[in-house]
């Protein structure tokens, strides 16, 4: 639709592309530059050179965990290379649900770090004769690898200054049944959106009937950020993810509420890398790594 | 089936179609006057959002229109009103995104547009005003409709900026494109399917109208 040919309309235009080409090259200068400094040692990402053991063959593993483990597992990732720093540790976060339809489609992937039982049960292969835990009949998790690594609590979160008084979920369960409330949730194939499920039914509550008080997030980081941002008067997170973000938590749901919050882990027999990642595993299970988790409101499970 | 996100939708479409036919019209009659830098950088931002992700223009709008950011929080303060999650936000995304499809067809047809006819309307005394809805416009006619049309077309299928600033509350916020992306998140691909097909109806309908405004005006022999 340029259909201007006048000589000036074409100058500026290369003005234009000449100006973003000088941006990007400075863009890409900068980058090389500090990716030559790191290439120097061996072709790893250690900040420290000056290693004891002799320079091992570089190795990346692809670990798919759930959103809410961003900041502590990335945490862990950075001590892990003091450990074993010729281990680069490719990360994805996302919903768990959304990382089990990447898996199921194909993706590779070393190590899954669900946030419920749920997602992992569609993939252990021990479980291939119960159709309601593994639908599809997978047999994707290695046998042996598969433990229970964190615990967490689904909790009800408030946006600063608390606008709307939200006090607790008893509340919160009268205002979605009698009242006006603005909630975030995770939507069903979210595992937080599946424990907000569970504490509907605990209160007797109609999802259906009340979804015009309902936005749906598909991921938890998604409705952390409705909360923080004032866009929902409150949201149904994990105690995690509302430390992470500075939220104040007004109500922690019991395991009579949602039962237990349990982060399973498990190596996968579509990656690349499976010893690489039992050796990640083994690590996240030590108290220096839990340490990274505990920090932000996990419980350890093992 | 639930026929919300057809209506709400459509709705949103046609009510940011208004707002951008006008928004565009006068931006391309205006500009097109102004001196050929400020003509240039002027044409440069307000194109933008062509081509910027709808993800880009979301969090854009997100920063000012948020209930704790400059422009939503002075709103909700004197207006008592919140700017996000309700139907009508995803009317500033979809206004944004349909924009520079309207404002680039409206100056595409306007600077082939023969000012002799302008003239002679003056000669007779009339005002600008006048020459412009009753000689310009008409003149112009296929190519303000193909970017009309245009807009709609982008309107309707805007997503990424309207899941960010109204969220998705079935019954409320829901449009198409967020209901196709919440169905397919829950595993539903058969209801996903239908809004599929639902939508490739609409948009195809509007495309075709949009080839035929474009063959007409080229057969006339004038515009562009």
């Amino acid at each position: 639709m340029i259909q201007n040919g006048s000589i000036n309309m074409k100058k500026y235009l290369s003005l234009l592309l000449a100006l973003c080409l000088v941006l990007a090259l400075t863009a890409c200068g900068g980058s090389k530059e500090e990716s030559a400094k790191t290439e120097e040692p061996a072709k790893t990402e250690e900040p420290a050179p000056e290693t004891q053991e002799p320079a091992a063959e570089p190795v990346e593993i692809t670990v798919f965990a759930a959103a809410s483990m961003q900041e502590s597992l990335n945490a862990a990732i950075e001590q892990y290379k003091t450990v074993a720093p010729e281990v680069t540790v490719v990360t994805t976060y996302d919903s768990s649900g959304t990382l089990l339809t990447q898996i199921k489609e194909g993706a590779s992937c070393d190590l899954f770090i669900s946030a419920a039982p749920k997602q992992i049960n569609a993939l252990d292969g021990s479980l291939k004769d119960d159709a309601e835990k593994n639908p599809d009949g997978l047999d994707v998790v290695i046998q042996g690898s598969r433990l229970n690594l964190l615990e967490n609590k689904v909790t009800l979160a408030v946006p600063e200054g608390n606008p709307a008084g939200i006090e607790s979920f008893d509340q919160l369960a009268d205002l979605l049944k009698n009242g006006e409330v603005a909630l975030a949730i995770g939507n069903s194939d979210v595992p937080v959106g599946q424990y907000t499920q569970k504490i509907f039914t605990y209160y007797e509550i109609d999802e259906a009937a009340i979804a015009s008080k309902l936005t749906y997030g598909s991921n938890v980081k998604e409705v952390t950020t409705q909360v923080s941002e004032g866009a929902v008067d409150c949201g149904i997170i994990y105690g995690t993810d509302a430390f992470s973000a500075g939220l104040t938590v007004v109500d922690s749901a019991t395991a009579e509420m949602c039962g237990q919050v349990i982060y399973p882990a498990a190596v996968l027999n579509v990656g690349d890398q499976p010893e690489a990642a039992q050796a990640f595993l083994d690590y996240l299970t030590t108290p220096d790594a839990l340490a990274c988790f505990e920090a932000v409101g996990f419980s350890p499970m093992v | 089936m639930d026929w919300y996100p057809l209506y709400n939708s459509l709705r949103i479409a046609a009510i940011s179609t208004v707002a951008v036919f006008f928004l565009g019209i006068f931006a391309a009659y205006y500009i097109a006057k102004l001196p050929r830098l400020v003509k240039g950088v002027l044409d440069v931002v307000l194109t933008l959002p062509l081509v910027l992700p709808p993800t880009v223009v979301g969090w854009l709008l997100l920063c000012l229109l948020g209930p704790k950011r400059p422009l939503g929080a002075w709103v909700l303060e004197t207006l008592g009103v919140k700017l996000v999650m309700t139907w009508w936000s995803a009317i500033f995304a979809t206004v944004v995104v349909a924009f520079p499809l309207m404002y680039r067809t409206a100056r595409g047809a306007f600077e082939s547009f023969d000012q002799n006819l302008a003239d002679a309307g003056r000669t007779l005394g009339r005002s600008n005003t006048w020459v412009f809805w009753r000689v310009q416009m008409p003149v112009c006619k296929q190519g303000i409709l193909a970017g009309t049309v245009l807009a709609f077309a982008r309107a309707l299928g805007e997503y990424g900026a309207t899941s960010m600033i109204a969220g998705y509350t079935p019954g409320r916020t829901a449009t198409i494109s967020t209901t196709v992306y919440q169905l397919w998140r829950t595993n539903d691909d058969l209801g996903a399917l239908k809004w599929v097909l639902v939508n490739i109806a609409i948009s195809a309908v509007f495309l075709l109208a949009v080839n035929l405004l474009e063959t007409r005006q080229r057969q006339k022999g004038g515009g562009h």
